[in-house]
């Protein structure tokens, strides 16, 4: 018979993402590195979970090497929602080993913290400046056996030890990182003009991290991890049996949906592509306001303009339902402004929203809002994968629209890359001029394993309703741009 | 004959402050003394005459508040005034009555002068 071996006993710390990364936090009696350059959170990470820790039955000793006086580091942290000053001395007790160090060296210091540990019954430790003890050790065998006294000291005391230190990793291979049970590398740079904080798992003994660059923000709530989303999501299979069969979802358009022979399949995912001002949004927001008359559960979420906005001018336009759906708690808005370098933000919000409110139709509105808050351009095709595979998974059929950079052009470039593989509908909406006048065009570009009309049809926006009419009926190359004249006048037929 | 500087015995384990405030002391004509700890400081206090000692309330060892406990049950140093040095925002209950004032980092010199001189019987001022 096998035994199960017992989990390893972990200190949590308290930052949600970061325990995620972690598999849960830092295991009981081990000694861990953070580092990175100066500014990039080492400091807060710590104390936050220092606080974190005291306010789940912990006690917490954070001895510094530096210069930063205590009071200066008080300052900065008091902003900060996780630090509670009422936790200090009792359960958070901070001292200073500076001095100890420079009057009479390492073992001082090793003595400095022996004490703390034990008069305080400290179980986590944090030692800000590890760079001090390094610098002020007179061999690299002395710091050496410093870190080994460390080790011997958590293992005993059972005390988990955070070593925070500038060192920079770039510079080669640091042997201390071999002495210590992880390393926790933090980063802070520009890229062009944006900034972008990373959090990366060089090492985890006993453990299996989420590997690979992970983005980071502070924020008044303290440190903020966001795993990256496509290490997040599940990789069970897509809900076929849902896509295949089922009723489809209309659009409360009879000749549109007359055109995607009943609507989409439920399930599936549909872009709407088109450029600025073609009616992307209006469509969405009309296959939105078609499931709350339904009674259907909805959710828009969007980068640009702002749920009352889009209300406001759904109104205007006669699609209707949707304020009383949201005060009937069928419809969700959810809006973003797209800031720089989070994205998995954005995705963890999506995922969460989706998740807990499980709706039949989701219109995602200007997927380029998740690329604006990209940190590497790269990753995009992996999370556009991603959240397809949630979307399918979840059974939840969603509308998103892409804007064509073009707005008259013979050829169509489909910006979002990634997506467009799991995208089994393309809806095309453009301008095109015809007969000295600037019009709104829709046809349908696929449906994947349906029939549909692929007649393309003017789109026109009116006080009652976004109408479709036969204006193109006889006519090639419009949306090209280059339609020929017809002597056949558009038939004009109301959705 | 000239008078004697007052001695103050600044117990802090933070070493920058330490010794900026023992540059300023001294510039205002006291005598200074330095420990990085309560222990260390009771070690001081026993070898010779304190006039007034200034304490951080978190330290290694032996905190501000066993320095003034242990000062206050010792016939000693019971009359010696104590002034605790802290960056936290309210000086808890428990404390009240084993110091003689309370200074919030960061203070001013000003203050720093002001609140010994108080506590000094104003010679502080004076010297």
């Amino acid at each position: 018979m096998s035994q199960q071996r017992p989990p390893s006993e972990r200190w949590p710390t308290g930052i949600e993402g970061l325990d995620r990364i972690l598999e849960g936090g830092f295991l009981v009696a081990c000694v861990y590195i953070v580092q990175g350059p100066p500014g990039a959170g080492k400091t807060i990470l710590a104390n936050q979970t220092c606080f974190n820790h005291a306010a789940t039955g912990g006690h917490a000793v954070y001895v510094t090497l530096l210069a930063e006086s205590h009071s200066r580091m008080f300052a900065h942290l008091r902003r900060m929602a996780f630090f509670d000053e009422s936790a200090i001395p009792d359960r958070v007790y901070y001292i200073g080993g500076y001095s100890a160090l420079e009057a009479e060296g390492l073992s001082a210091l090793v003595t400095l913290i022996r004490g703390a540990i034990q008069k305080h019954k400290a179980t986590l430790l944090v030692v800000d400046g590890l760079i001090s003890a390094q610098e002020s050790s007179p061999t690299h065998r002395e710091f050496k056996k410093f870190l080994h006294e460390i080790q011997t000291l958590a293992d005993v005391t059972k005390c988990t030890v955070l070593l925070l230190t500038n060192a920079e990793r770039a510079s080669g291979f640091f042997p201390e990182h071999t002495m210590v049970d992880g390393v926790l590398h933090l980063t802070d740079e520009l890229s062009e003009l944006r900034p972008l904080r990373h959090i990366r798992i060089l090492k985890l003994r006993g453990s299996a991290p989420v590997r690979g660059l992970h983005s980071l923000r502070i924020t008044d709530r303290g440190l903020e991890v966001r795993p990256r989303i496509e290490t997040r999501l599940p990789h069970d299979g897509v809900n076929e049996e849902l896509v295949a069969s089922g009723s489809k979802l209309a659009f409360g358009l009879a000749d549109f949906d007359e055109m995607l022979r009943g609507g989409l399949r439920p399930g599936s995912i549909t872009m709407v592509l088109g450029s600025s001002g073609s009616g992307k949004t209006l469509l969405g927001m009309q296959f939105l306001s078609e499931g709350v008359r339904r009674g259907e559960h909805v959710v828009y979420f969007g980068f640009y303009e702002r749920p009352e906005a889009i209300l406001a001018k759904c109104q205007r336009v006669g699609i209707g339902g949707l304020k009383e759906g949201v005060e009937r708690g069928l419809a969700r808005l959810v809006w973003h402004r797209p800031v720089e370098g989070v994205i998995d933000e954005l995705g963890e919000s999506l995922i969460q929203t989706i998740r807990s409110v499980r709706p039949h139709r989701l219109f995602l509105d200007g997927m380029e809002g998740f690329e604006r808050a990209a940190d590497f351009p790269e990753r995009m095709s992996h999370v556009y994968s991603a959240i397809a595979q949630e979307l399918e998974r979840l059974g939840i059929t969603t509308l998103y629209t892409s804007e064509t950079r073009e707005l008259f052009a013979s050829t169509i470039e489909v910006p979002i890359t990634g997506l467009s593989a799991a995208t089994q509908n393309i809806i095309l909406l453009r301008h095109v001029e015809h007969r000295a006048a600037m019009l709104r065009v829709l046809a349908i570009l696929k449906v994947r394993d349906d029939d549909y009309d692929p007649r393309m049809r003017e789109l026109r926006i009116t006080d009652d309703g976004i109408r479709l009419l036969d204006t193109f009926a006889d006519e090639s190359g419009v949306a090209s741009g280059g339609g020929l004249p017809s002597d056949t006048r558009g038939r004009e037929s109301e959705a | 004959m000239a008078k004697a500087a007052q001695s103050i015995l600044i117990v802090d384990d933070e070493f920058g402050l330490a010794e900026l405030l023992r540059e300023m002391l001294r510039e205002s004509g006291f005598e200074v003394t330095l420990a990085n700890n309560g222990r260390l400081a009771l070690e001081i206090l026993a070898e010779g005459t304190v006039d007034l000692v200034l304490t951080d309330m978190m330290m290694p060892v032996m905190d501000g508040a066993e320095l003034a406990a242990a000062m206050r049950s010792d016939e000693r140093h019971r009359d010696t005034p104590i002034i605790m040095m802290t960056s936290l925002p309210t000086a808890r209950p428990q404390l009240e009555g084993l110091f003689d004032a309370v200074l919030r980092k960061p203070f001013t010199p000003d203050l720093l002068l002001e609140t010994m001189a108080s506590c000094l019987g104003d010679e502080a001022k004076r010297n």
